[in-house]
């Protein structure tokens, strides 16, 4: 007996939602931060997912190259929140307010 | 599935003490609210502000390497698990890859990203203390 | 226990009876990304060795040199694929083919202008080494690894290589506040964006069963799969995160204040090779991969182009900074690249990447110039306010002269590749039958002739006096007001000059607006050979 490969691709869709929605409903930079990879990840889930269902390796292959690149982006990222908020006392996006859009 | 039931019946009695003991300590526990006990950090001067933070950079700048070149494993456990079939072509892959991590390595080195810790800022300390030393000595 | 025993002992069994098959890699065929590459690393670790760091020059050299090898190899496969036909190389995952070949020139091209700038104006705000070259090179071989990507994995590691790069070069000045806010948003934007566009690439895995380009325009053709909502998921979030990338309405509310806060050089890398990067997936992948239910998307291009033509031109028109302007300008051209696709068909096609190409030139060349005035007026690489502007063309008159050519241009006046572009996107739209998105289209360029207008007047405008000076916030002429008390604006300009004249226009940032000037004009006049290239960028299947 085995878990139906939708309920994964549910389970996949709901946690990359949630990281949508974090993204655009919270302020604290680490935490729009950690929903991005939150997503990438919920991404990984259904690549593995499918190349269950489809019995192809290539989607597994592709979850490789989706961490290399998460992790490059983790380290650019937490670069880039070292250097803005070493001046600041918290982190939050409210803060950066220079720029108006 | 019947191999999962002792992890189920595990994750059942560990949250039912959990809860157990929250609801026990709430019902039992004896309640004497104050103001001052009800505040944090009951040691008499009250915070005006949260501690500044120090963010120890040279920490985060050793932790960021690490994720690139712990990240570099993704590829050459693959490669490694597969070595015979994947024979010279694979070989000559990696050795491109390798190249590139290493020479990205050697830039990390050559600019001195990877010296931490406080030998460097010790030298000219002591070198002060004993100079201070000696001058007073002369005096 | 026994269970995993097994698994443990049939694995080399299992492995040996898969048989693998290796791509045959010509490395010929990647000269031009591999150039790039090596040509980073070559500078990343010479800094190493070398003894001093402080030192740009020998670094701006590595790169032009393999920019232009890149450059110059790109256009030597042009002519292969030209004589002997469009090929995919590396087991189907890449493409050498007229589409692939004619933007990795104009990505040379470009990043050979940037450099020259960046030479010029960023090590003065920035620090000197090899970091900003090693990061250009890098980021422009993820850009020529998308336009040659004919699997879309390969493209998302494309997009990746060019944007993570990208988001470090935003934060290059990263003392100034600006830049470091600008460099955040991007950074947050572009890794949601990536995260969309991947969503889309697994469902379409999903739908499909294939990642290559090719194969899903083979299996969508032979499997009739109606409203099929897997495949339609990852169709519309594929658009919605490419969308990001080429700021495309609605998706490009961080594109004014990345454009502004970023330094001047690298807003300029930003709309021209960063954009050609996310116009080559997009064009790519929805004119080959999705031929088929093209029906499904050309719609939604449709209102995106409508709505990215007038939101750019209409927001542009009441804009105080020069960088936002042209931010906005930028989403005005990216409608009409978005026209090409729309009508998609061939020739179309081949309109859009020529309208990318004058675009990126004329963008380059048009924040080159911003860069030069901002160094002049002393606030290198940073905002420009359209009033700083004024008494330009007295200070500087070959300066107000190129600016405002490149602008006209940029707004399609005759005889520059400007005019070209646009006549040729709006007559695909015609010969397609699509006259309202004809009109709309020229409706938008006429509200843009405005904007731009408004920029080279201001340069021809007399300089601001101390009597307007209060209302515009500006401190051009600080002590002005205590000196010469009952004096004129004839003296403020003395005044004015002497400051100015302190700085000059450095050699290699008149070398780079030189260069793009002439090819807006020369291409402009001599047309045949950038039209017949673009004409022939097909890509492949």
């Amino acid at each position: 007996m085995s878990v139906p490969g939708s309920w994964y691709l549910i389970l996949a869709a709901v946690l990359f939602s949630i990281g949508v929605v974090g993204i655009l409903t919270r302020r604290n930079v680490l935490v729009m931060f950690m929903c991005v990879e939150l997503m990438l990840n919920a991404v990984n889930l259904t690549f593995v997912t499918f190349s269950r269902m489809l019995n192809d390796v290539a989607g597994q292959v592709a979850v490789f190259f989706v961490l290399v690149v998460a992790a490059a982006e983790v380290v650019v990222g937490l670069g880039l929140i070292v250097a803005i908020f070493r001046r600041k006392a918290n982190v939050t996006a409210d803060d950066l307010d220079i720029l108006k859009g | 599935m019947s191999q999962y039931l002792p992890i189920v019946v595990m994750a059942i009695l560990a949250s039912i003490f959990a809860a157990g003991s929250f609801i026990a300590s709430g019902i039992f526990a004896p309640k004497r609210p104050t103001a001052a006990k009800s505040a944090p950090y009951e040691c008499g001067i009250v915070p005006r502000r949260g501690p500044a933070q120090r963010f120890p950079v040279r920490f985060y700048l050793v932790a960021m390497i690490f994720i690139i070149f712990d990240i570099e494993i993704v590829f050459l456990y693959p490669w490694a698990v597969a070595f015979h079939q994947l024979s010279t072509f694979g070989f000559v892959e990696v050795l491109v890859f390798a190249v590139a991590v290493f020479s990205s390595f050697v830039y990390l080195v050559g600019n001195g990203a990877l010296d931490w810790g406080p030998k460097k800022r010790l030298q000219p300390l002591v070198e002060d203390e004993t100079e201070s030393i000696s001058s007073e000595l002369v005096a | 226990m026994s269970g995993l025993v097994q698994v443990i002992n049939s694995a080399p069994a299992l492995m040996a009876s898969v048989a693998i098959h290796f791509p045959s890699v010509q490395y010929g065929d990647l000269v031009p990304e591999l150039a790039l590459l090596v040509g980073a690393l070559v500078a990343m670790v010479s800094s190493a060795l070398a003894r001093t760091k402080d030192i740009s020059f020998p670094y701006t050299g590595i790169g032009i040199v393999t920019v232009v090898l890149a450059g110059v190899w790109s256009y030597h496969l042009s002519t292969i694929v030209a004589s002997s036909g469009p090929k995919a190389i590396v087991a189907g995952a890449m493409a050498v083919d007229g589409f692939s070949t004619f933007l990795m020139v104009l990505i040379a091209v470009s990043l050979l202008l940037v450099i020259l700038l960046a030479e010029a104006f960023i090590y003065e705000v920035g620090s000197r080494g090899p970091d900003f070259v090693a990061l250009l090179l890098l980021s422009g071989s993820g850009a020529m690894f998308m336009a040659s990507a004919e699997d879309l994995l390969v493209l998302f590691v494309g997009l990746e290589i060019l944007s993570i790069a990208l988001y470090v070069l935003v934060a290059y000045c990263a003392q100034v506040t600006l830049s470091r806010e600008a460099a955040f948003k991007y950074f947050i934007l572009g890794g949601f964006s990536s995260a969309i566009l991947l969503y889309g690439i697994a469902l379409t895995y999903g739908a499909t069963g294939t990642t290559n380009i090719g194969q899903i325009a083979l299996f969508l053709s032979q499997n009739t799969l109606t409203s099929n909502g897997v495949l339609l998921g990852g169709m519309a979030l594929i658009i919605v995160g490419l969308g990001f990338k080429i700021a495309a309405v609605p998706f490009q509310l961080w594109t004014p204040d990345v454009y502004q806060g970023a330094p001047t050089t690298v807003t300029g890398y930003m709309a021209s090779v960063a954009k050609a990067g996310g116009f080559a997936g997009l064009l790519r992948v929805l004119y080959v991969s999705f031929q088929t239910v093209r029906i499904d998307w050309r719609p939604v291009i449709l209102v995106m182009c409508v709505l990215t033509l007038f939101t750019g031109s209409i927001l542009a028109l009441v804009q105080r900074d020069v960088k936002r302007l042209l931010a906005y300008s930028s989403i005005n051209h990216a409608g009409f690249i978005l026209i090409g696709l729309y009508v998609a068909t061939q020739s179309s096609l081949g309109d859009s990447l020529y309208y990318v190409f004058a675009y990126s030139i004329m963008a380059i060349g048009s924040f080159g110039c911003v860069s030069i005035i901002g160094h002049l007026k002393g606030s290198t690489e940073g905002p420009l306010d359209i009033d700083s502007l004024r008494g330009l063309a007295r200070e500087h008159p070959r300066l107000a002269v190129v600016f405002a050519i490149l602008l006209v241009a940029q707004s399609g006046a005759p005889f520059t590749i400007g005019f070209l572009a646009k006549f040729s996107v709006v007559s695909a739209a015609a010969l397609g039958q699509h006259y309202e998105l004809a009109v709309l289209a020229m409706l938008s360029a006429v509200i843009a002739v405005y904007f731009y207008l408004r920029v080279v007047f201001a340069m021809y405008r007399p300089p601001l006096t101390a009597d307007t000076e209060g209302e515009s916030g500006l401190t051009l002429t600080d002590d002005s007001g205590d000196v010469m008390i009952e004096e004129d604006g004839a003296l403020d300009q003395g005044d004015l000059l002497t400051v100015t004249r302190s700085r000059t226009i450095p050699v290699a940032a008149s070398l780079s607006v030189g260069l793009a000037l002439a090819m807006t004009i020369g291409f402009g006049i001599v047309a045949n050979p950038l039209i017949s290239f673009a004409s022939s960028a097909i890509p492949l299947h």
